[in-house]
This record gives structure tokens, sequence and C-alpha cells, in this order.
């Protein structure tokens, strides 16, 4: 049963549910306390094995396979030819399992025992080999293979620069990015609790004192009026650094409930609003891809249009290679945006060796920002926007 | 903990508490394995029901963390009663007694207010301990509960590790309003708690409103799976319809109508929008209950 546990443990694995090595021993230990009979080993693997309701129908569709219906008229003598023929094992077990009933682990040991010696598969392949799901242990080496790589796949990731994204690495990096800007909420929230605890407040230190025989046991604290910045993000979403842009601002949109106000815009050559919809960006408005990019005219409508979201306690955000198509760089409408918003910080995608090379205009905007970051990998970009913020 | 799943079973229903075997299996599991049960599901669908069940069964206490946004170890796990310190600090002053013997007086357990989560580990015998809705406490919460949670201890600086003599039996239950942690799923046991299928629910009405009719009880209960179906904001809970059911033996009602319906239907369904969008559905709900 043990070995039957552990590959069907492997076929959710290969299928997307993960399954940690500590819920396998759950689900070995339960059924063993509960028993094999069919349902009850259904819902005793389900409570060890599936976290999330969303799995349950791979569950299901496995453990079918994995555990059939055996029908029980199966003789006894049979069963035993099978055992010792080591394919046939694997399905005899759960022809005892629906047959037997209530849980036996002091036997499982030996029938563990019994069945490690098979090799590698004999060429008497009896009716039960079409029943034992199909390419259970086939799977276990490629998934073997994959799932040790998962961490260093996510590690990886992080470090790897964003000129070198494939769609597929963005598709991946959403789920990291996600988890990252969660905590990144979790650390404002945190960081403004802290905070929460300003200059002592005499007069209720006292009042409170009362009740405790005049000591101040307990300090009361002035509140200090939560000081949530405004967020204006300008995300580049043309070719060379989209990967980027989306990245970041999928990891500021869990954050974006914090701001007292957060506006996303994404630009090529126009200002566009966005807002973000499960990892995903999805613009507000009409977005042309493949315009060439024009920071300038970006912030010509930003300052004509938008001027209002511009503000004493406005945080801006830009993310962008300041690569300008060669179109006049507005360098000056940068400064009087820099002169209304209470920070402005600028996060270049590209190596700091590239800043300023054929068509950037970086050298001209720099100057102006409160601080220029190099954000080549998620791992930069994660750090550059806790440093902003 | 020995028991057998016919134990289980028969332990709930002497509790009085209808179920699925999914639900009986999970909560033999986590008697067995001594692990902690984390109960998900819509609102309303039993998940509190059952940790007091379980605590009925098993002829415990049953000691309660309500969470909330904000929770913090003070209010969960304990704190130092200060006010009672120095009370004993004042009077001892009076008796002249020096501040060795004081502090040391001070930091012992008559002066720790015990909270939910201390109550349940220092308990002299297995307790039942409910974590409610813990996705509404914060992350950082969660992290913390981690820790009582694999080694069912507490540490105090000033007195030391305080171990569980006897692990209690946990359940959390959660509402999904945000992603638990990895960490703290992977440590329990999953079970999923579902509205009740139309029979198993007209089990329950028979069993908590038994002088309702029969026949009423089931068109009640077919009834309600069928609003549970309509994309209401707040999907009926088991109670509303226990509550429906009672409030239709106090009018005396002997067949469910399309006017009763409608008269009684705030009893199930709050929130003026989906009142709305079940009173449009009433005729043909009741259609489908009360056929056959």
């Amino acid at each position: 049963m043990r070995s039957r546990i552990l590959a069907f443990v492997q076929a959710l694995r290969a299928d997307g549910v993960d399954v940690s090595v500590a819920e396998t021993m759950d689900a070995v230990r339960g059924v063993a306390a509960a028993g094999v009979e069919r349902e009850v080993l259904r819902e005793s693997l389900a409570a060890c094995l599936v976290k999330d309701e969303a799995d349950r129908p791979t569950f299901d569709r496995l453990f079918d396979a994995a555990f059939p219906l055996v029908g029980v008229e199966r003789r006894a003598g049979a069963r035993q030819r099978r055992a010792g023929g080591g394919v046939g094992a694997v399905a005899t077990a759960g022809g005892r399992g629906t047959a037997g009933g209530r849980g036996r682990p002091r036997e499982e040991p030996a029938e563990a025992e019994r069945r490690r010696p098979a090799p590698a598969r004999p060429p008497s392949a009896s009716r039960e080999t079409a029943r034992t799901p199909q390419g259970l242990e086939d799977r276990s080496p490629r998934d073997a293979a994959r799932r040790p790589g998962r961490v260093a796949r996510r590690l990886a990731l992080m470090r790897l620069p964003f000129d070198e994204f494939t769609a597929r690495d963005v598709q991946e990096a959403r789920d990291v990015v996600r988890e990252l800007g969660r905590r990144l909420r979790a650390r404002l929230s945190r960081r403004e609790r802290s905070m929460r605890r300003g200059r002592v407040d005499f007069r209720r230190t006292i009042r409170a004192s009362m009740s405790s025989g005049g000591v101040p046991a307990r300090p009361r604290f002035r509140a200090r009026r939560p000081a949530r910045p405004e967020l204006v993000a300008l995300c580049d979403l043309s070719g060379s650094v989209a990967a980027a842009s989306e990245l970041m601002l999928g990891l500021i949109a869990p954050a974006a409930d914090w701001f007292r106000r957060a506006h996303l815009f994404v630009y090529v050559d126009r200002l566009c609003a966005v807002s973000i919809e499960d990892g995903h960006v999805a613009p507000g408005g009409p977005l042309d891809l493949h315009a060439r990019s024009d920071f300038g005219r970006v912030l010509e409508e930003l300052w004509g249009g938008r001027r209002d979201l511009l503000g004493r306690s406005t945080l801006l955000l830009v993310l962008g290679d300041a690569r300008n198509n060669r179109r006049p760089p507005r360098a000056d409408l940068l400064r009087a945006v820099h002169d209304r918003v209470a920070r402005l910080v600028w996060l270049v995608p590209e190596p700091r060796a590239r800043w300023d090379t054929g068509d950037s205009v970086l050298s001209r905007y720099a100057p102006v920002c409160d601080a220029v970051l190099e954000c080549v990998d998620l791992a930069a970009l994660a750090a550059a926007v806790r440093q902003a913020l | 903990m020995e028991m057998t799943r016919e134990q289980v079973r028969h332990g709930l229903r002497a509790a009085r508490y209808i179920t699925t075997s999914r639900v009986e299996t999970a909560l033999f599991l986590a008697l067995v394995l001594e692990k902690p049960l984390l109960a998900e599901g819509p609102a309303g669908a039993g998940k509190t029901e059952l940790a007091k069940v379980l605590a009925e069964m098993l002829r415990t206490d049953l000691v309660r963390l309500q969470c909330y946004e904000g929770l913090d170890e003070a209010r969960a796990l304990f704190e130092w009663n200060y006010q009672k310190q120095l009370l004993r600090i004042q009077a001892d002053r009076a008796e002249g007694r020096g501040w060795d013997e004081v502090s040391h007086h001070i930091f012992s357990r008559d002066f720790l207010l015990e909270r939910p989560l201390s109550r349940a580990i220092t308990a002299p015998r297995k307790v039942v301990l409910l974590i409610d809705e813990v996705d509404k406490a914060d992350p950082e919460f969660e992290a913390f509960l981690l820790e009582v949670l694999s080694d069912f201890q507490v540490s105090v600086p000033e007195l030391g590790t305080i171990r569980a003599r006897e692990r209690p039996v946990v359940v959390l239950t959660s509402n999904r309003t945000r992603e638990l942690s990895e960490a703290l799923i992977r440590r329990c046991l999953h079970l999923f708690v579902d509205f009740p299928g139309a029979e198993t629910e007209a089990e329950i009405i028979a069993l908590k409103v038994p002088e309702l009719d029969a026949r009423l009880r089931e068109q009640v209960a077919r009834f309600m799976a069928g609003l549970r179906k309509l994309d209401l904001r707040k999907a009926p809970s088991i109670a509303e319809a226990l509550d429906w059911a009672r409030g239709l033996c106090a009018l005396g009602v002997r067949e469910l109508d399309a006017a009763t319906v409608r008269q009684t239907l705030a009893l199930i369904v709050k929130h003026e929008e989906d009142l709305r969008k079940a009173e449009s559905k009433v005729t043909t709900l009741l259609a489908a209950a009360t056929r056959s």
C-alpha cells in the first residue's frame, strides 16, 4: 500500500498538485489508521494531500486511475499467483482493499517488502497491467527531475536578466511576483504599525494610570496620522522593457490598496491608465504597443491632463529605459513634475553599462530624479521597489 | 489518540451533527494523527459547529480563539496582568520586602492573564482548540501560530517554557478571504466543508426542528438547495434554514406556497440585492422544491 500511495503522490505532483514529503508521510500514516475501504481511502488521502479545493477534481481523476474499482469477485488463488508476479501486485492490493474493509496496518511492511524486488517490468502484460494507471512509473523520473528544480527555478528566475525573458518566463514570474507583492503589502502595513507609536500622550497616560493606583504602568501614545502616500506609476510597455514593467505592476498591485490612492499607467508613446487583474495588465483605454516610444510626449500628457494626480504626498515611480527614439527629451517637464511631487524614483531595467548608449537620454532625466535605480532582474526590481516605497 | 472511525461516526451522531463520510474521515484522521484540521468552505456551512460538536463528542472543553485583523500575541497567547502586579508591589512595599523577593513573586503564574492559546496548552486535559476565521488575522500572526501549532508550547521569558500536557485537538476555520500561507496549510489536514445536499439538510432539519412536518421539511431543504445555486452575494446558511423552518412552524404553515415564501424570505436572504433576485425566482424555485 505504501508504494501505491507513493506512486499516487508522484502522479499528483506530475499533474501540478504540490505535495510535500511531510504530507506524504501523513497520508501513509492516515491510511494505516483509517483503512483502505475505497471511499475512506479517498477521503483520507484527500484530507492529507489536497490543500486546495481547486485541486480536488484532479485528485479525484487520478485517484480513480490509481485505485481503480476492482471486482470483489477476484479469487484468492489468482490473487496470490499475481502477487508473486510483481506487476499484478499493484492491482491486487486494491482488490484486497475493496474486499477486505478495515485497515490492517500491521501487514503493510510485509506487503511492501514483497513488492520491492519487482524488476523493471516483466513482459507478462496481464489484464491487470492495463488496469494499473498508465505511466505512473514513467512519470516519476521526469517528475523527480522537475521537483527539486522548482525552487532552483524560482531563484534562477529572480536572477534572470529582463532582456532574456521569454513569454514562458514571464508567465512563471507572475506567480513569484504575486507572492513578492503580498510580502511587500505586509511589510508596508508592518512599517506603518511600528510608526503608529508616536509621542507619549501625557494626559491620557495619567488618566490611564488611575486604574493602576497612580502608577503610569502603560504609557499612552498620541496616535500619528497615517501618512500614506499616493502612488503614481508610469511603466514603459514598449518591447524592450515590457516584461519588467508588467512584472513591476504585478508586484505593486497587491500593495496598491495600502496607498491613499494608486494610479497605474503604462505608456509607449501615450499615457494609458491600467488596472491589474489577476496578475495581468488590463489597459483602460487604447494602447498602441507598436508605436515608437516617446516619454517626452507622455510627460506632456501627464502634465497637461493628469496634473491633479501630482501632489505633495505623491510618490511617482517611473519604469523605463529612457530610450526616446531620438525625439526630444522633456527634462524640463520632468523637473516641473518633480517639484510638485514628494518623491520621484526612476527604475531602469537595463544594466548600468548600457545607460545613455544609443538613443537613451537617461542622463538628461536622471539629475531631476530623487533616485535612479538599476534593476536588471526580479530580485533587483523587488529591492528597488522596496527602497522606493 | 485511540479511536476508530465507527466511534467518530457514532460520536457525531450522538452530538446531533449530521454530516458526510468526508467530514467523518477527516475528523478521524485529525484525532488519530494529532494534526490540526483546517476546515474551509462557505460561511454558514457548519465549520465552527464542527469544533463545538467535536468538543461535545470528546466530552471536553472548547477553547475558542476568534481571529480578527490586528490580533496579536498579547491577545492570543498571554499577557502579564499589570494592574495586579502593581497592586502587589504596592502592598509589598508597605510590608518592606526587598526587590528580589518581590520580582520573583510578581512574575509567577498568578499574574499571568491567560489567553485562548495558553489556556488550551496549559489545560489539565485534552481540549478542543478552535481557531476561528484564521484568514481574518494578519499574515504575521499566522507565522506565530505556526510555531505554537508545531510544538504546542509557550515561552514566557520570565517563567520558561510551558509545554502542553495533553496536545489539544486543533480545528482552524477559514473562509478564504485571503490565501493562507503555504506553511500553515501544509501542517494541517484539509477539509472542505460545503453546504449539505437537500437530503442531508432535510435530515438536519428533522433533527433540530422535529416539529416540522416531514413533507414541508423536504420542500424547505430542496428550496434551500435551489436558492444556493442562485448567484447570491451571501448564500443562506444552514442556521438560516433552521430559522426558517422554525419560523414556518410558528406560523403554522402546512404547505409551502409563493405567498408564504415571499413573506418569510427575509429569514433566509438578508441582502437587499439578493432579496430582489430571490423574489424574482420564487416561483421557479418553488416549483422545483414541491415537485414529486
